[in-house]
Order: C-alpha cells, then structure tokens, then sequence
C-alpha cells in the first residue's frame, strides 16, 4: 500500500470543544494511524479560511452558547463557502451539537439575535429558551428547558449510540435527509428523527463524543475522506472489542426504562409564544419542547436546494447519501 | 485545611463535609449540631465553614446573613448535564454574588480568566490568591484547558505561564485585562513526590514557608486559598501553618493498608481532577499500578464525555498494569486505548477491564508486586463501593476523622 494521507480541518477546536468533542479528532486519528495511513490535522481558528480541495474531513464539535455565538458569522461568511464547496466535491464532515446547528441555515439563540449558519444542511434551529426569554436562575430551571439523557438512533441497519445535551430544536427543510430514526431520546426536535445526512457529511447531536463508540461511523468519514483523497476505500479492520464493548453498553443504557430526572424535565410541553424580534418569518406560536411532539417546520421557511440526489447506501457501504 | 486553620487560631467551625454540600447535606449538618430547642448552642468562638455545591449557591447564599468571606477556587467543566457550561456557572455566581453584603470578602484565584473579575463592578474587598512559581508552566495551552475569553470583551486571552487548564498568569490579547497581583502568592512550589508539597509563601502580613501534606499544584491552589481566606476572616497568619498538620479528607489520598499494600484512594471527578490527579502522581516518574474508576450517577450525571477532555498522557510508560473499573468502564477503557495507547498489542501497559469495583480491586491488587502501592484513581461511586468492602474485611478503620480539619 502506498503511503496515505488525509487531511482533517478542525474548526474552531479551542472553542467548539465543550463536550469531550476532540475525542471525535482523536478517534479519526487513532483509526488511520493503526492502518497507517496518515492524518493532517489542520487547526481552523476565526478567521482561517477552508480551501475546499485541500480538506478531506471536517470536524466541528460543540461549543456553549456563547462560544457558539461568537464564531457564528465566521462560520458562515469566512468558511462557509469552503465547507459547502468541500462537501459537494465529496469531502467527509461531522457535525455535533451547536457545530450541527451552525451547518445548518441559522439558529435562533435563546437570547440575542439570530445567528447565521453556514447553509451546509437544509435546516435550521430555534433554542427553546427563545420561546422564555431571558436566562435561568438556577440549573434546575435550565436543565428543565433541555434534552438531557441517552440517544439510540438507528441509521438504516445500524445503530448508533450516544448522549444529547441540548436546548435546540433542529427543524429539517424539505429536501434535508436525516441521519436515522429515534429509537431512545428526543433527536432534532421531538419529531422522531435525527441529525442530518448529506453526501458524506453528517450532522448530529450525538455527544460523548460519538466516534469512540460509535467505529461504523468513525470508519464511514475516513472511508469516504480516503476515496476523495486516494480513491480507494478499503479499511483494514480493527480489533473493536473494546469499542463494541462500549456502544452495547450505551445501547443497554439507552433502553433502561428510567431516564434521567433531566430528560423527563425535557419533556414538559412549554407552549408560549415565541419571540424572534426582527425576524419577518416567525412563527406566532409554536408548541415546543414535546417528546415525540410535533416537529413541523413553521411556515416561511422555503427549502434550498442543498441536497441533490441522495442514494439510500448506509454507513457500512462508504458512500454518503 | 480552613478548619484546621480555625482551630489552629481557637475559633471553633462549624463544617459540612464533602457530600453533604447541598442544602439538604448542610441543613442535616446544622440540625446535628443544634440542642433539642432547634438552636446552636450558644458559642461566641463558632464559625460556620460550609463548603458548598456550586449549583447550590443560588439557594445556600441568601439564606447566609452576613458572610465574612466567600471563596471561590476554580470554575472548571464539572457536571455540564447538571450545571450546563462554565459560563452558565460563571453568569450564575456572579448573580450570587451581587446580593451580598458589601462588607463580605471575596477570595478568588487570580490565576482563573473567570474568577479574577467576576461581578467586577462590586465594592466588595477582593482578596486574590494565585502562584507565582513560573517553574511550573506547562509551555503551551493545556489540552485540558476550555480556553475561556476575556472576561471584559471576550478577546483571545494570551499567557506567559500556564499551570493547568486555564489557570496561569494570563492576559487579554484585546483590551489588555489581565491577570489581577494576588494578595497571597506561593514564589516557589516544590511538588514532593506523589504525596506532598512545600510551598514559599507571600501574604501582606510577610514571608512563611507552608508544608502542605498533599499532592499537585491543585492542592497548591487549596492551600493558598485556606491562607486567603483565613486573613480575609482576620485570623493570625501563624494559625495557617496548621495546614501542615491536616489529615487526608475522604479519598484525597486516603490510604489504607491491604495485604502489605498501601492502598490509597483518591477521588478524581471531572477532566481537571483526573488530570491533576496523575500528573502529580506520576511527576516523580516511579511506574505505579493503577486501578482506574469511571460510574454515572443513574439518571443524575450520565455524561461521561469529559474523559476525553481529561489528559491521560501521564500514564503512558509510566502504569505497567491498570484495571478500569466503574459501571462505565467501557468508556474509560476506549479512551485509554485512544489517549495512551494503552490495550494495543504493543502496549506497555496491561489493561484490564473489570466493572465490579471489589472484584476489579481485588484482580488489581494480586497483581501488585508484594510490598508496592496500588493508587485507585476513580470518581465517588466506585470509590465508596471499595471502601465498604474495605470496612467490611476489617480494613478501612479509621479512613478519616469526623472532625475540623478533615475536608481539604
């Protein structure tokens, strides 16, 4: 075998790295180096631009609320463009939690203005605490107002397993594919689906972070960063024990019947007017905050055309959708 | 080691210990030290010295008349399923703060970017603690680190020293904030062996040198901010060399004599605490058997992603064998793959993986050279299961002293 090469832009790693989510770089890392390939991993700070041909996998993690906001517009102006192109050539990326909701079209915070997004995913987010106003006393009152427990997604015939932490509800466009079906948690925003899946890029609200125990998924993105780069994408096998070990062991996790205090709080329908001063397209109402509730897009929110010709092969094959 | 310093100075406190630091653990504490009228005995020389979750701050504080002091050591990522981001912690507190009586002190670490000027606009005195040892820089962000901003305009913050996670002699790339002069500095830091530390103190008052009889420039931090906060509540500076006579509090470094073996227990719980915790056990470079824990608390705190926010580099060629233990020690055991390679077939370290904390500690113990030490490095579920089992096979007698002084 020749000797192989990928390239791993990390965007933002000092801020968007909240939750254990390096370990999703490291896990990318760990994998190629045991098949000896090679890993560039290239850090993307505010202000870096992305040169589209030169990256082969994105990783963005997820941040707080405040660091969220902080690199918002760089995302969408300055790297934007990068990403979208790198994606529509074939490059792989993952997106995780306030990372996931930055790839999408914007995101509404629970204070403060609306955040632009860098048009990756035809999708959008709208933080529960928007529909409040104003902060939280006490954790008890914050936690309430979040997603909070194990998360066990099947994703065509796999499953993937995880934890989400999170007070965004992520509403799908028209022509958005999700990463799979909820089988245990609350996913984009109570409607049954999670995540995004375009091309090979995928976003998600998986935490935990979700490559270490998730390897299918780790070994789809350097699959597919390998045949951008290489095109080949054959991965010698790895000895999972101990990753398999971990994923059953998140999986039983998710199908105890108790759940966290902090989840069943997520499950409190809140039922009160949203507002989004400046924004012509909001919703006047919006019932949020429901496990397994509706998650219909409010209306006014027009699909872009992100999202061309996705084919059904699952994670296992290689090839995004 | 406050407690240690009141008595050293004859006030008598009234302590919570760790565990009981929310209000229901303070209230039972209260309530065991009143008569049967429901009221303190009558004491001029009492002083209450509660150690207090920080999620509880919002409703222990008001309920404080008229605090002599507050301390606060660190706003790391502890608990992000329970208390969300430090800046939800930071914001918080500061709205803590602002209801206090002008007259209380506050003792805050100068080398934490969110502590040195939170609720700046405070008349409050301010007592800064902070080390000065620039021995100790780590050369570079620490992995560990969250990179918090400028707390004035949320710039990049630059550092001339870094010690661990973001505390360091820091300052503001942007508007130039930085890190404030303590009032009580440690000039020097001699970390000795996996144990102690030997610090050269500054304070108003003079110069002192303090044994501090445990590990880490973590505990450097606890002792600098006892010393802190006992000049901010006017005892002598001489009662703060009773730090050097305080005894280990539960699991911080607590040990116990098993089969020939010191067995030492020691309570690790978020990324900055396991990461202290080895780098200053592992610091004087002797290899050492480990035994690793790693539990959630069922439906209170399910999220273990911190480990990999958490250094594990320090074991690497230095653990010959650890076992992970804990009802995640799935999880643990993939990140120790990941972080030292530890468990690749070229690895130099044996691991094993055994959920059972008794059955874990006792493979890991059959396992330790006659005579060694084993160190049991682990979060509190897995730690007071083993203690239990300890208690029961006639071994943990005395683990610590119910008494001031113990709860460092």
């Amino acid at each position: 075998m020749t000797a192989m090469r990928i390239t791993l832009g990390h965007l933002y790693p000092d801020l968007m790295s909240t939750y254990g989510d390096r370990g999703n770089v490291e896990t990318i890392v760990c994998r190629c180096g045991w098949r000896g390939i090679a890993t560039d991993v290239i850090e993307l700070r505010l202000g870096d631009r992305i040169r589209a041909d030169e990256i082969d996998l994105i990783v963005i993690g997820s941040g707080g609320e405040a660091q969220q906001a902080m690199v918002a517009s760089d995302l969408a102006k300055t790297k934007g463009p990068g990403i979208r192109d790198a994606v529509e050539q074939g490059a792989a990326a993952l997106a995780v939690g306030t990372g996931f909701e930055l790839f999408g079209r914007f995101c509404q915070p629970g204070d403060g203005p609306e955040l632009p997004g860098a048009g990756l995913f035809d999708a959008y987010t709208v933080r529960r605490r928007s529909a409040l106003g104003g902060h939280y006393e006490t954790p008890t009152e914050a936690r309430a107002d979040r997603a909070v427990g194990e998360l066990l997604v099947r994703c065509g015939d796999a499953l993937l397993a995880g934890f989400e932490n999170h007070s965004g509800g992520t509403y799908l466009g028209p022509t958005a594919q999700p990463l799979g079906e909820v089988i245990c948690g609350y996913g984009n925003c109570g409607d049954g689906r999670e995540g995004v899946w375009l091309r090979n890029a995928v976003g998600t609200n998986l935490r935990g972070p979700c490559l270490p125990k998730n390897p299918l998924l780790a070994d789809f993105l350097i699959r597919a960063a390998l045949a951008r780069r290489h095109a080949v994408a054959d991965l010698l096998p790895l000895p999972d024990e101990l990753e398999q070990a971990a994923h059953q062991a998140a999986v039983r996790r998710a199908r105890q019947p108790v759940r966290s205090v902090a989840s069943r709080a997520a499950s409190i329908v809140l039922d009160r007017s949203v507002r989004r001063p400046g924004s012509a397209t909001a919703p006047r109402r919006r019932t949020v905050g429901v496990r397994r509730g509706k998650g219909q897009p409010p209306d006014g929110h027009a699909a872009s055309p992100a999202n061309d010709g996705a084919s059904e092969r699952g994670l296992r094959s290689g090839r995004g959708r | 080691m406050l407690a240690e310093v009141m008595q050293a100075a004859g006030v008598h406190p009234i302590l919570n210990h760790e565990g009981s630091n929310q209000l229901p653990g303070l209230t039972s504490t209260l309530l065991a030290r009143s008569g049967p009228s429901g009221r303190l005995p009558a004491d001029e020389r009492a002083i209450g010295l509660f150690e207090v979750d920080e999620g509880s701050m919002p409703t222990i504080l008001p309920q404080i008349a008229r605090p002599h002091a507050v301390v606060i050591t660190n706003i790391f990522r502890d608990q992000l399923d329970r208390y969300l981001e430090p800046d939800f912690v930071t914001g918080m507190l500061e709205r803590v703060l602002r209801k206090l009586p002008a007259e209380t002190t506050l003792v805050l670490n100068a080398d934490d970017p969110r502590l040195a000027y939170l609720a700046a606009e405070l008349k409050n005195p301010r007592l800064y603690f902070g080390i000065a040892d620039t021995a100790h820089d780590r050369a570079g962000p620490d992995p560990s680190s969250d990179s918090p901003r400028c707390p004035r305009c949320g710039g990049e913050l630059v550092y001339g020293c870094v010690f661990y996670a973001q505390l360091g002699h820091w300052r503001c790339g942007g508007c130039g904030l930085s890190r404030p002069a303590p009032h009580v500095e440690a000039a020097k830091v001699e970390l000795l062996g996996a144990v102690s530390s030997r610090l050269q103190l500054t304070s108003p008052t003079g110069e002192t040198v303090l044994g501090v009889p445990f590990p880490g420039l973590y505990n450097a931090y606890n002792a600098l901010a006892a010393v802190a906060a006992a000049i901010g509540c006017q005892l002598p500076d001489s009662a703060c060399l009773a730090i050097e006579h305080c005894t280990p509090g539960s699991f911080r470094m607590e040990r116990v004599v098993v089969a020939g073996h010191d067995v030492y227990l020691v309570l690790a719980k978020n990324a900055n605490g396991f990461t202290e915790v080895l780098r200053a056990l592992l610091k004087d470079g002797q290899p050492k058997r480990m035994m690793l824990g790693l539990n959630d608390c069922a439906g209170k705190q399910p999220d273990t992603s911190w480990i990999w926010d958490a250094d594990f580099g320090s074991l690497r060629g230095a653990v010959p064998a650890a076992v992970v233990s804990g009802n995640r020690s799935a999880d643990l055991a993939v990140r120790l793959k990941y972080a030292a390679g530890l468990a690749c077939t070229d690895a130099a370290t044996e691991l094993t993986v055994e959920p059972d904390p008794v059955r874990a500690f006792q493979f890991a113990l059959g396992g330790t050279p006659a005579g060694d030490p084993l160190w049991v490095v682990s979060t509190s579920v897995v730690l007071r299961q083993l203690r239990r089992w300890l208690r029961r096979q006639g071994y943990a007698g005395q683990p610590w002293r119910d008494q001031p002084g113990a709860a460092s």
